[in-house]
């Protein structure tokens, strides 16, 4: 079960670095790195399901917290600078 | 058990993921893109955090859990709400109705 888990986020992950390849703007790339930072949280936590240890949990918050703070900043640039 | 149906919960929210990358992928413009990119997400997180909670079963573990899912609910709402405003003043893509948003930032 988990390794299909991992295989399906695989995917998930090439699709959204396939949307950050093609763009076209700047706010399609914010996306798609927001959703290939959250692809690498949820792996993580099945990685720690995996393991059955709780410490790979306390990286997750930490991976939120940053692409919360990243796509802050990279909407206050689009917004500056336009797309 | 548990464990199965851990395991069952973690594969349907890793569907919820590969549903939003298929979204951001396929749909053909910026505010499409952005609303699966945003609300798949939110659920994906929740059940795999779900289903690690179910697999691991302690209490540290639990918690962590439980502060991450609150944390992606609250930022990634937040977050696609601060990247919609800013693609709707900068780029101006073309809308579907009217612009009920032009008209009350107009008038103050």
């Amino acid at each position: 079960m988990i390794n299909i888990a991992f295989i399906i986020l695989s995917l998930a992950a090439l699709l959204f670095v396939a949307r950050l390849l093609i763009g076209p703007s700047v706010p399609d790339r914010v996306i798609a790195l927001d959703g290939l930072l959250i692809t690498v949280m949820c792996g993580v936590l099945v990685a720690a399901a995996d393991e059955r240890s709780a410490i790979g949990i306390d990286t997750v918050l930490v991976v939120a917290l940053l692409g919360f703070i990243g796509t802050g900043v990279l909407a206050r640039y689009v917004e500056q600078r336009g797309g | 058990m548990m464990d199965t149906l851990g395991g069952v919960v973690l594969v349907i929210g890793s569907l919820f993921i590969l549903l939003a990358a298929v979204g951001a992928l396929r749909f053909d413009h910026i505010y499409a893109r952005m609303h699966a990119a945003a609300k798949g997400p939110a659920l994906g997180v929740l059940l795999i955090g779900l289903g690690t909670a179910l697999t691991i079963r302690s209490a540290p573990a639990t918690v962590a859990v439980t502060l991450v899912i609150v944390l992606q609910l609250i930022t990634g709402a937040v977050g696609s709400h601060m990247l919609g405003r800013s693609v709707y003043r900068s780029i101006h893509p073309p809308l579907d109705g009217p612009d009920e948003l032009a008209e009350r930032e107009n008038t103050n």
